[in-house]
């Protein structure tokens, strides 16, 4: 039983980093309808943003924490500038836009090998590695630390979807950009913040994923899981996204735990199909079209 | 109020407005009538910077308009599209307020909204209902309700009565008289034409992106070639 709540808390833990990555896919795909495969580089170089900062400017963790944050979320905007925004002025098709993100995503990779190294790096210990223990259960630091980082952005982000009227005029362009823009919304803007604050949960992601893992340029393909998550709960749904991301991690963790984790990831990817043959608009998705 | 000249708009290959020019005055109700594809919606589109013109000059209140949707809006220019585009996920209200959306004046708002619960009593019962559960007739209210919320000194309406019963037509028109009454200047784009025509001060017929006609709409009303291509009226 013990062990069985530890896994469970070790599953929310990595359940909700994939939760904050997964959102970005989501909020990308409810504004654009594509999946934004260069978010795993935005992360991954998030996560580096905070290992220099922490280890090279010497900053505090919490200043390199939200330092790395902000810098991924500029990156997440300028990929935008770059890659998608010229295909959008152009009403390019759908693939191009896919096709644009997988050489984004490529880039960013290969510019990190080039420039940094392939060396895989280890995040300098922040905080104490002893884990709490209660009754017979342990929880590490990091794990909880994580989730409640997790949580709180999430639950910040919720807040301004869904009570802020910028929260509302992103909500309106994901509906339909054409009315959002009669209203006079700048839908332009509302796809750059968009952008920026997928970027900005990235980076808190990457940080998270970097302390609990280690930092390496491939690291950004591991994200695909958060992907998968988005696609379990159904993409552009954000309940979706945290929901599928919350049982991703968590049964990820039980096969790791009580069976073997070489299973783990094709346990994940069975996963992903299965929902895509017998739900295709996945556990949260809308099932129906909206009225005419 | 607004001039148009001379507008034409493409959709690649498509030539969809070959040369418009029509003009609104201040207070004016303006209808514009046509066919199916004759370009009516296009020319809405325009004007609200939806689709790009590729050569023509329009001009508001004696300044250019600008070519950003969001600043045309700003102006005082607001479309109520056709085919009901409410926000289905949002509530009633969150609609109505994402009409006023570039406003400031919280005061204003608040009674600009008492103002549309009043012609439309319906969204005010609504207004906590996600507006993609209203029905086809309770949508198209939102979508003027929601127009109106902008406080705008232009309306663009494109066929405000497309599909709805009898009785809520008669409501809408009514409502367009009001919306008159109150000051504001109307751009109306209709199938109906016989009601358009029997409300709109001039009107434009529009065939194939080209203008045919204009004028008087109590005389196009009476015109034999009117009557026999939009009216119905057999010669
Ligand atoms: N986005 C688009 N891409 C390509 N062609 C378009 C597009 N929108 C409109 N058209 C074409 O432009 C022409 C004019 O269309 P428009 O929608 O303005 O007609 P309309 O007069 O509003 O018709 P209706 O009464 O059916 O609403 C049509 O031939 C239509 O097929
Ligand atoms: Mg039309």
């Amino acid at each position: 039983m013990a062990q069985f709540l530890q896994q469970m808390i070790n599953g929310l833990s990595i359940g909700s980093v994939y939760a904050l990555m997964a959102v970005g896919y989501s909020l990308v795909y409810s504004i654009m309808s594509f999946s934004n495969f260069a978010h795993g580089g935005v992360i991954m170089l998030g996560s580096y943003f905070g290992f220099y900062l922490l280890t090279l400017a010497h900053w505090a963790f919490p200043a390199a924490f939200v330092g790395a944050a902000l810098c991924s979320a500029g990156l997440a905007v300028i990929v935008e500038r770059v890659a998608y925004r010229p295909l959008r002025l152009r009403n390019a098709p759908f693939l191009y836009f896919i096709i644009s993100a997988m050489g984004a995503s490529i880039f960013l990779e290969n510019f990190v090998v080039a420039t940094i190294g392939p060396t895989f790096r280890t995040y300098p210990t922040v905080l104490p590695r002893a884990p709490i223990e209660i009754g017979s259960v342990y929880i590490g630091r990091l794990d909880i630390m994580i989730f409640i980082i997790s949580a709180v952005c999430l639950a910040l982000l919720v807040y301004f979807l869904d009570r802020t009227k910028v929260g509302k005029a992103v909500q309106a362009t994901a509906h339909n950009a054409r009315a959002a823009k009669l209203m006079g919304i700048n839908t332009d803007l509302v796809i750059t913040l968009v952008f920026a604050i997928g970027g900005l949960l990235a980076g808190v992601a990457g940080v998270m994923f970097g302390m609990k893992y280690t930092v390496y340029p491939q690291m950004g393909g591991i994200t695909i899981k958060s992907f998968i998550a988005a696609v379990f709960g159904g993409l552009g749904s954000l309940p979706g996204a945290v929901i599928g991301s919350l049982i991703l991690g968590i049964m990820e963790t039980l096969i790791s735990g009580y069976f073997s984790s070489q299973f783990r990831d094709l346990i994940s990817f069975t996963l992903l199909i299965a929902v895509l043959v017998f739900r295709p608009m996945g556990l949260m998705g809308k099932a129906t079209e909206e009225k005419a | 109020m607004l001039e148009v000249e001379n507008l034409h708009v493409h959709y690649g290959g498509i030539h969809a407005l070959r040369g418009v020019s029509i003009s609104v005055g201040q207070g004016e109700i303006v209808t514009i009538i046509g066919a199916n594809g004759a370009g009516k919606s296009t020319l809405l589109n325009a004007i609200s910077g939806i689709v790009k013109t590729s050569e023509g000059a329009m001009t508001f209140k004696g300044s250019p308009l600008p070519t950003a949707s969001c600043a045309i809006v700003k102006q005082g220019i607001c479309q109520v599209p056709e085919g009901r585009l409410v926000f289905a996920n949002l509530t009633v209200l969150d609609n109505l307020m994402l009409g006023a959306y570039l406003r400031h004046d919280h005061k204003a708002i608040k009674s600009d909204l008492d103002r549309v619960y009043e012609l439309f009593p319906r969204l005010r019962e609504r207004a906590g209902q996600m507006a993609g559960t209203l029905s086809g007739g309770e949508q198209q209210m939102l979508t003027i309700g929601r127009g109106l919320m902008s406080d705008p000194e232009l309306v663009l309406l494109d066929e405000p009565s497309l599909g709805l019963a009898p009785i809520l037509v008669e409501t809408i028109f009514q409502v367009i008289e009001d919306i008159r009454k109150a000051g504001k200047t109307l751009l109306l784009v209709e199938q109906n034409a016989h009601k358009a025509l029997s409300t709109a001060d001039r009107a434009y017929v529009l065939e194939q992106g080209q203008i045919v006609k204009s004028g008087n709409a109590r005389e196009l009303l009476d015109d034999p070639s009117i009557q026999e291509s939009y009216l119905g009226v057999k010669q």
